[in-house]
């Protein structure tokens, strides 16, 4: 299997969850890439997004400021940013679009990032890599589906697509030109069928993981209640795993059910994996090399199932 | 009057090349053309006593418009310096210009100081440019001799706060409109006569009124309409709010009434194809589509004694082709060959094209003697003149399915508003027996989601509210409780519009009947998979807490939206529409029936939404105002036409093939070729005008001379 030549670098940002608690997830990304021709170069420097939960709803400005600096380090390199978690994008990508259209937050950010001898220009882009995945210009599901060597036939997967990368649906710019709906979309769906596999409708797919927006750090029961929810839809769908494109939607699925086992005394035992991972397994890299091992629940029945 | 005009001719030519040499040089090419002498025609028109520039004496009138001008600029100001514009012999100002009293005080200061023109600083020549002519006419001028300066809309309400910004403008403005005026000429408008037939271009309930109105006033009528049968959406209803009369009874009628009506001649299965000419002279196309299936009438034409369709219906029982039936929302199947529903008019069966195999069963279940069924029918062309149209080709419903969260087309029991208006009704798919589309059951738990589509600013569904909506899911409610005893409807709902006389009475006769209603939009709509119930979560808002309520049945009260084909029709006739996609009226209050197009008229959901009580008023508004211009007997056309200059003309053709309006040919004249203009067609776009190589063409009301004065008066400050 050739590595196609790569015709697209992106400046790589890795957020926080993905490199301590999956760093499966990166070396997926950046191995899967590689073979769809996109080169992600690390972004040096890079500091928390800052978690639009913990930061975004405390301190706005501080949330600015942050992912500001963030956007000067890939400004500096002279290249636009992928990431492979929703949170992330949320604050990196909303606070770029906000500071290219405001002229007065614009400036107020670049005042505080003087202190730094930064300036924030607005010259870089942020795309999700499951955007990148998703849209021709970049890869496209064809692509996806002509790297694909083992192809993961007969497995059933489950979508969570996560909340940041869609909604708020009025300014997800991508969103409307490509991936068309936020309230039933199905571009995931393809993507995992790109792989062999069978992507399966569940219930109130769009629902949050129960994670998000601080309520897993300041109410554990009600977010474990959450994702119980959708655990008991997803099973009730009869999936072999869940796919998700979000380091801590992953991390509320994965430990969330070792959690959700200790708290509510049920156990589902169900594979979580990032898109990436899966994507990794198709195109032949083997569990250890993608991290699975490192998964709180054990990925070995589904890894069974379709090696 | 004929005589004294051409006496004027030549004195009129020299005058104009003096008025020429005046005006102040922008650039060489420009003053070339402006020193071109008025063509003869043009100085045909013109009155005795026309002024040249020089003896030009202009009245400036300045208008408060109560304080909509008054408040944000210095009316003082702008009078004493009005009189310091050359040629301005008086100015005056006042509160409302309009009024009997301010059109008492041009005619006056004309008199009095032997004015040759008039300008009134105030709103829009949109809003009283008629208004201020007819004033000047009064004062015993060419009503062409007004000009308006706009110093509201485009100055007071814009610059409110700058005061003295808005001042300076609003003396540009008035110099800009002196230097007009003193070089305006008098013309006459002409007459043409009207076509004594109207035209109705679409035959739901606001069509068919319109038509029937046209028709008792003695108009001979064509009434257009694109699908097989007439009645529009009316049509599809069961009961009409909030007098639950049946809309069949009251309908039913009208259509046959509308069928037997000899003034009426109804095209149906036919579409407008093309348009030419204005207003008393319309040339319309007509699309006869090939229905595959002839009347009675067209069989006697071709020969066939006692022959067409009689809709009997033996082509239906054999044809075998099956299809889903449009006017059942899909909800019961037709044949190939088929009819809306057993009470249309007229009853002629239609064969889909698109469906139909061709394998002639129909044709030999016609027999012999009626051979109504002609499987190689061609479309026809036809032309007709009108002198007056009306547009009523109402609405579609939004496809609600791209409102995802609600599931409509994912789950089986979330249905529309006009599936439910038929599962109810008597004639349709179930015989009237509401059931919910999974497994037949009766509903016992009816939600119904109100605002579907409308008042929805997330860009996928419609900013505006629908206005029927509120007060058909009343009516819906009231027939479930009616039909269903023990069952109960759930109202979600933003605010209940229910705004028409009658109406809020029956708000409150619905809620004592039981229905339930809940204050809060619905977020997302779950289907339980083995039961196929419903979960409908809401935010209450006056209770203040979040609702998940289980039902059997939902039903989406969709937003509507103008037909598909609204702008390919409304391009046919030179109507605008507004930014939401309905056909836009002249003036929303004072003239909603009116368009932007001389003799074209708007009755109906069409121009916005409305209901049934609202779009009768429309149509028959239309129709009075449709039948106007017929009755005078003729029109006058604005006096705006190109004129050719003969002498200038080189007879090289260009503008011919320029003139969007077909108005402009080449004739042969003294051994000459040049061009000639049809002044009834020519709508005075000045595309001609501004292209002419030679500066042959003159735009009367907007001759080149009088523009260049403008652009000098505000280029120069008013220095020459
Ligand atoms: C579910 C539902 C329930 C309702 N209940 C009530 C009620 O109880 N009471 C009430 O007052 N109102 C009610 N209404 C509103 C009512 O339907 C409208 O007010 C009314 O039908 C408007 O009539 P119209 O003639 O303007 O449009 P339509 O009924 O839409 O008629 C337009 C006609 O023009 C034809 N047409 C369109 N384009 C062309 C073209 N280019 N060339 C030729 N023909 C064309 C169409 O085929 C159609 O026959 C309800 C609406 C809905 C959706
Ligand atoms: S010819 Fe067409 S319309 Fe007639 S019976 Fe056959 S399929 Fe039906
Ligand atoms: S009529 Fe009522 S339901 Fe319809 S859009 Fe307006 S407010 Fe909403």
């Amino acid at each position: 299997m050739s590595e196609s030549k790569a015709n697209h670098t992106f400046a790589f940002y890795l957020g926080c969850i993905a490199p301590n608690r999956y760093p499966g997830c990166e070396s997926a990304a950046i191995k899967t890439c590689k073979k769809l021709g996109i080169d992600l170069v690390p972004l040096k420097g890079a500091s928390c997004c800052p978690a639009p939960g913990a930061f975004g709803a405390i301190d706005l400005n501080v949330w600015y400021a942050m992912a500001a600096r963030n956007l000067v380090l890939a400004e500096q390199m002279k290249m636009d940013i992928a990431l492979l978690c929703n949170g992330c994008y949320k604050s990196i990508w909303e606070v770029n679009h906000k500071l290219k259209h405001n002229k007065d937050l614009r400036d107020g950010v670049n005042e505080v990032l003087k202190e730094i001898d930064m300036e924030y220009k607005g010259t870089c882009n942020v795309y999700h890599i499951a955007e990148l995945l998703y849209n021709e210009k970049y890869v496209g599901v064809n692509k996806v589906r002509d790297s694909v060597v083992t192809p993961m036939t007969g497995a059933r997967i489950a979508v969570h697509y996560g909340c940041h990368l869609t909604k708020p649906h009025k300014d997800r710019e991508f969103e409307k030109s490509i991936m068309l709906n936020t309230e039933h979309p199905s571009w995931m769906e393809e993507l995992v069928a790109a792989i062999g596999a069978t992507p399966v409708e569940y219930r109130n797919k769009m629902q949050c993981c129960g994670a998000g927006g601080g309520v897993r750090g300041y109410d554990i029961v009600h977010s474990l209640d959450i994702t119980n929810e959708k655990m008991i839809n997803i099973m009730e769908a009869k999936a072999d795993a869940l796919t998700n494109i979000c380091p801590f939607c992953q991390l509320q699925f994965d430990r969330g059910q070792i959690e959700i086992k200790e708290k509510f005394g049920i156990s589902y035992d169900l594979p979580v994996l990032h898109f990436c991972e899966l994507l990794g397994l198709a195109q032949g890299m083997s569990p250890q090399e993608l991290g699975l091992d490192l998964h709180a629940i054990s990925c070995e029945p589904f890894l069974q199932k379709v090696l | 009057m004929m005589v004294e005009k051409k006496k004027t001719t030549t004195k009129k030519t020299e005058t104009k090349k003096q008025e020429a040499k005046k005006v102040a040089p922008v650039k060489q090419e420009v003053k070339k053309q402006a020193a071109a002498p008025a063509p003869a025609a043009q100085n045909a028109v013109a009155a005795p006593g026309a002024t040249t520039q020089k003896d030009a004496r202009i009245g400036v009138f300045i208008c408060h418009c109560g304080t909509n001008i008054a408040g944000s600029m210095d009316i003082q100001a702008v009078q004493d310096y009005a009189k310091t514009i050359p040629h301005v012999a008086y100015v005056d100002n006042y509160k409302y210009m309009c009024s009997m009293p301010g059109q008492t005080l041009i005619q006056k200061a004309v008199k009095e100081n032997n004015l040759t023109g008039v300008v009134v600083a105030a709103c829009t020549p949109r809003l009283h440019e008629p208004t201020f002519r007819t004033a000047t006419k009064d004062a015993g001028l060419n009503p062409f001799r007004f000009e308006m300066a706009n110093i509201r809309d485009q100055n007071s309400w814009v610059h409110m706060h700058d005061r003295e910004g808005s001042t300076e403008k609003a003396k540009d403005a008035v110099r800009i409109a002196v230097a007009k005026a003193a070089l305006l000429q008098d013309l006459f408008p002409k007459s043409v006569p009207v076509e004594p037939a109207a035209m109705v271009v679409g035959a739901g309930v606001a069509g068919m009124q319109a038509s029937l109105d046209l028709a008792a006033a003695g108009i001979k009528t064509y009434l257009i309409e694109s699908d097989m049968s007439i009645g529009g959406r009316m049509s599809q209803l069961d009961k009409t709010f909030p007098t639950l009369d049946c809309s069949q009874c009251i309908l039913t009628p009208k259509m046959v009434d509308v069928g037997r009506s000899e003034k009426i001649e109804l095209m149906t299965w036919s579409e407008v194809e093309n348009v030419e000419g204005y207003i008393g002279n319309f040339e319309v196309t007509i699309k006869k589509k090939a229905r595959g299936v002839m009347t009675p009438k067209e069989a006697a034409a071709k020969g066939i004694v006692g022959g067409g369709c009689n809709g009997c219906g033996d082509c239906d029982a054999v044809c075998p082709v099956i299809k889903p039936n449009v006017f059942e929302v899909g909800m019961k199947p037709r044949k190939a060959i088929y009819i809306n529903h057993p009470q249309v008019v007229p009853l002629i069966y239609t064969i889909d094209f698109n469906a139909c195999v061709k394998c002639g069963l129909c044709v030999t279940a016609c027999g012999p003697e009626k051979r109504a069924i002609d499987l190689n029918m061609q479309d026809e062309f036809i032309k007709v003149k009108v002198g007056t149209v009306i547009l009523a080709t109402g609405y579609d419903i939004f496809p609600i399915e791209n409102k995802q969260e609600w599931g409509y087309k994912r789950y089986e029991n979330v249905i529309t508003s006009l599936e439910f208006e038929r599962l109810i009704c008597a004639s349709g798919p179930t015989g009237g027996h509401l059931v919910r589309p999974s497994d037949g059951q009766t509903p016992m738990r009816v939600a119904f989601v109100l605002c579907a589509g409308s008042r929805d600013n997330t860009g996928i569904g419609k900013p505006y509210c629908s206005r029927f909506c509120c007060m058909y899911s009343l009516k819906h409610a009231h027939q479930i409780v009616e039909k269903i005893p023990g069952c109960v409807p759930y109202i979600f709902y933003m605010d209940i519009r229910s705004f028409g006389k009658m109406y809020e009475e029956f708000y409150y006769r619905i809620q004592n009947e039981g229905a339930k209603f809940i204050r809060g939009r619905v977020a997302n709509i779950l289907e339980d998979p083995k039961t196929k119930n419903l979960h409908v979560y809401a935010d209450d808002t006056l209770l203040d807490r979040p609702v998940d309520m289980e039902v059997d049945l939902v039903v989406l009260a969709a937003a509507i939206e103008p037909k598909a084909d609204t702008n390919r029709t409304r391009k046919l006739f030179g109507v605008s529409c507004s930014q939401d996609g309905w056909l836009l009226e002249a003036h929303p209050k004072l003239n909603p029936c009116g368009t932007t197009t001389a003799g074209v008229f708007l009755a109906g959901v069409c121009q916005g939404p409305k209901d049934i009580p609202d779009t009768v008023a429309q149509a028959e508004g239309a129709a009075s105002a449709a039948s106007i211009p017929i009755h005078m007997g003729e029109v006058e056309l604005e006096p705006y036409f190109a004129q050719c200059i003969e002498e200038k003309c080189a007879g090289c053709g260009m503008c011919v093939n320029l003139c969007p309006y077909s108005a402009l040919s080449l004739v042969e004249k003294n051994g000459r070729t040049v061009m000639q203009v049809t002044e009834a067609k020519c709508k005075g776009c000045g595309t001609c005008g501004g292209f002419c190589p030679g500066g042959a063409i003159w735009m009367q009301h907007f001759a080149t001379p009088q523009i260049v004065a403008q652009i000098d008066a505000f280029l120069l400050g008013g220095e020459e």
